[in-house]
């Protein structure tokens, strides 16, 4: 293979010559029928034609080549003595030096007006490029949007894979996660060394080129040597030889100016920057209201820990204006906590999301785990059961079913009044267990029905008379769509009640499967 | 008061928790020690006669279920951990490390002390060999095997007395789903919830006098199932906190 190969490039090279040998013989033919049919005697200027043109097309060796051809034509052909490469005449020499004249002054025309079309085709090509990376930046969204225009920008300009990392920390995890896909060790060091903060004074100077063990050479230098936020590129250059790679350099030094020009006319490293800042001031948010509820959470455990105490005190036992005041600090401790907790769920779900743990749970367990919770909230409401024997066993999270329901239960108390019924009904159909919440209160207006899922929806017709932070629905619902389920609400009317339902799937076919070998 | 006072163990590093604690603990008639580091728990239950331990989860110096995990190595002494907010997975870990029971702050001193009677008890019943147990209207015999309803027996299969075994020994505390699922069918079941679903709906139709709001076997959603406290199945209410 290696020879064909070698054999392909040698003939290549060879090429011009033998072309330019058939443009020496040609014009010998034609200077023959020239000379012999007309008479005329200095048809060896035409010897030039060739001259010139392997010059304008093949260079400096072509043109040379067939300077030489052209004299050693003219001296066999039409200086005296004839078909003898001896030159009677000095005077012929100066149509050799002509020739060799003309061979190299045509040749470095042509070569550098060739050199300048070239540049001036890359420059179109390069402004073209750049025109389609601006658009692309103009409808960036957001940082990762920035850093996949700039990443494929420099890829289609220089040819090569280019990885652009925003900082270290990017070329750690990539380091761990693209494990088919993953840059050599060597080049992530070399990142992480050109991102360390302290480097960033002297950022100029950390161009860097790297051998990986499989012999590729990769280029590691910061997009910009003024604005570290468009982070660092690695680019793959192949096993060039040493003047490719000095090549390559320049070209990427000119890739690079270019497209940092345009980043900085567009304000790129502001976006970045403010992008980065609003992520982290939402992270930072959550996290603040993560750590107060936590923080707010355990001073409450002291005050209804010791009002419970107190409550229990002998010294307390005959003084009942004391007791109660002591079971004030308790109840209001206790909603405290469920404000608390409440704030808890609603980062949590806005934040990373409910995850579920399922498993098979028995709706009543779930239901019966609910009203206990809500006991002592629902004391003074008649609670009606409308529960079958037969249901199905539910693949849910139970502890978050429960959860939606304490918050509907804790609605139907809240928004109806004492002594009216709260029922609670259950009841499979073609593949979905419906629970449902029905109570005597204030209904819903049509107005109100669409929003009181949205968060920190309050009823404003109620607003005066009970109090709450609106999550308490909206938890519910994310609660229950976490678990494959959908929430609705139904009223008459301003009044007339509400119906809180929860639908779940059932997945009938597992639970059946097991009546059989659930006992021997 | 013939019995000497029990001696509670009290491992939190929040100086409000511990006060609050050792009045409600002392007003029960407990002697109390505190402990504000899990260093100092472990080496205050090597060096003295513990009954109880309580173990709060958040400790400056090692996490709670690792001093329950020490303590264990060594000791049955019962331990309830206390905890301020911990998932369903975490409850199961702490039982299965060893913990007796567990208690989400914030809470109230009856729910407490009413976790910290059934542990003693459970102990002393364990140290004295004591045969059966009893749960408001059901006595489950350990030694005759025999499960009685209102004084009239029940026929049960070898799997649901098996279950009430099991529960009963812990009566009063939680047992994983996990720990059941082993006990009764074996270890390949374990993750097999819907068995145990379907098997306690059967079995409270036996032993519940009211099965369809059962106060006997009671469920702990995503953790387990506890053999309800005597005084808490007569009352359907954890028992009040008396004072003595």
């Amino acid at each position: 293979m290696p020879d064909t190969v070698k054999f392909a490039g040698l003939r290549k090279e060879l090429r011009p010559l033998l072309l330019t040998t058939l443009l020496v013989v040609a014009i010998s033919v034609v200077i023959l029928g020239v000379v012999w049919t007309t008479g005329l005697t200095r048809g060896s200027v035409l010897y030039l034609v060739p001259v010139i043109i392997a010059a304008t097309r093949w260079g400096i060796v072509s043109s040379l080549y067939a300077a030489a051809a052209g004299v050693l034509c003219s001296a066999f052909f039409f200086f005296p003595p004839l078909y003898s490469f001896r030159i009677r005449d000095p005077q012929e020499f100066i149509n050799l030096i002509l020739f060799v004249f003309v061979a190299i002054l045509v040749s470095q025309l042509a070569a550098r007006l060739k050199g300048q079309l070239e540049i001036s085709r890359q420059r179109e090509i390069d402004m073209r490029d750049l025109y389609a990376f601006s658009r692309r930046l103009a409808v960036a969204f957001d940082v990762p949007d920035i850093q996949a225009a700039i990443e494929n920008h420099l890829t289609a300009a220089i040819q090569r894979r280019v990885v652009l990392f925003a900082n270290a920390r990017d070329a750690a995890a990539a380091a761990s996660q693209r494990t088919g896909n993953t840059l050599p060790p060597h080049v992530l060091a070399q990142i992480a060394a050109t991102d360390r903060p302290g480097s960033a004074r002297d950022i100029g100077l950390t161009v860097a080129s790297v051998t990986a063990t499989n012999g590729d050479i990769w280029l590691v230098r910061p997009v910009s040597p003024k604005s570290p936020e468009f982070g660092v590129v690695a680019i793959n250059l192949g096993q060039p030889s040493k003047d490719d790679i000095d090549d390559m350099r320049v070209r990427v030094d000119n890739v690079l100016a270019d497209a940092t020009a345009t980043l900085e006319r567009l304000g790129v490293a502001q976006a970045i920057n403010e992008a980065r800042m609003r992520s982290q001031t939402d992270e930072l948010r959550e996290a603040l209201i993560g750590s107060v509820s936590h923080e707010l959470r355990t001073p409450l455990a002291s005050i209804l820990g010791a009002a419970t105490v107190l409550s229990s005190a002998p010294a307390l036992a005959g003084e009942p204006k004391l007791q109660a005041l002591v079971a004030d600090v308790r109840t209001e401790a206790e909603r405290l906590n469920d404000d608390i907790q409440n704030l808890i769920d609603a980062t949590q779900i806005s934040s990373n999301g409910v995850r579920p743990s399922l498993e098979w749970a028995d709706p009543r367990d779930i239901l019966d785990s609910a009203m206990e919770r809500c006991r002592k909230r629902l004391a003074d409401h008649k609670l009606v059961l409308n529960l079958p024997h037969d249901l199905p066993l539910i693949h849910v999270d139970p502890v978050l079913v429960k959860r939606a329901l304490v918050q509907i239960f804790d609605n139907a108390g809240k928004y109806s009044p004492p002594g009216t019924a709260i029922t609670i009904a259950a009841r499979a159909r073609d593949g979905h267990m419906i629970m449902s919440v029905s109570d005597e209160g204030a209904g819903l207006t049509a107005a109100e029905q669409p929003h009181i899922w949205d968060r920190f929806a309050r009823g404003e017709r109620m607003a005066a008379a009970t109090s709450g932070s609106g999550l308490g629905l909206w938890i519910a619902r994310s609660f229950i769509a976490a678990n494959g389920g959908e929430m609705n609400a139904v009223s008459d009317g301003p009044g007339k009640g509400t119906t809180m339902a929860i639908d779940l799937p059932v997945a009938q076919a597992a639970v059946h499967s097991m009546e059989s070998d659930s006992d021997e | 008061m013939s019995e000497p006072s029990p001696i509670v163990l009290i491992v939190d590093d929040e100086i409000q928790i511990r006060r609050f604690l050792r009045t409600g603990f002392e007003l029960n008639g407990f002697v109390v020690h505190e402990a504000g580091t899990g260093a100092e728990a472990i080496r205050a239950a090597t060096l003295r006669p513990i009954d109880i331990v309580i173990v709060d989860l958040g400790l400056p110096d090692m996490d709670g279920s690792e001093v329950v995990e020490r303590i264990r190595s060594w000791s049955t002494v019962p331990i309830i951990v206390l905890s301020v907010r911990s998932t369903e997975a975490q409850k199961v870990r702490l039982l299965e490390l060893g913990a007796d029971d567990y208690v989400v702050k914030p809470f109230g001193i009856a729910e407490l002390m009413a976790r910290v009677r059934v542990a003693l008890r459970r102990q002393l019943r364990a140290a004295s060999g004591e045969p059966s147990v009893t749960v408001g209207p059901l006595t489950i015999d350990l030694a005759a095997r025999a499960v009685t309803l209102n004084g009239q027996r029940l026929t049960l299969t070898p799997k649901e007395y098996r279950l009430l075994q099991v529960l009963a020994q812990h009566a009063g505390n939680v047992v994983t789903h996990q720990h059941l699922l082993k006990d009764v069918w074996g270890s390949i079941h374990m993750q097999d919830t819907h068995y145990l679903r379907i098997f306690v709906r059967k079995l409270r139709q036996k032993i519940e006098p009211t099965p369809d709001s059962p106060k006997i076997l009671v469920t702990e959603l995503g953790v387990g199932y506890r053999l309800a406290h005597a005084s808490e199945a007569e009352n359907g209410a954890p028992a009040p906190v008396t004072v003595s």
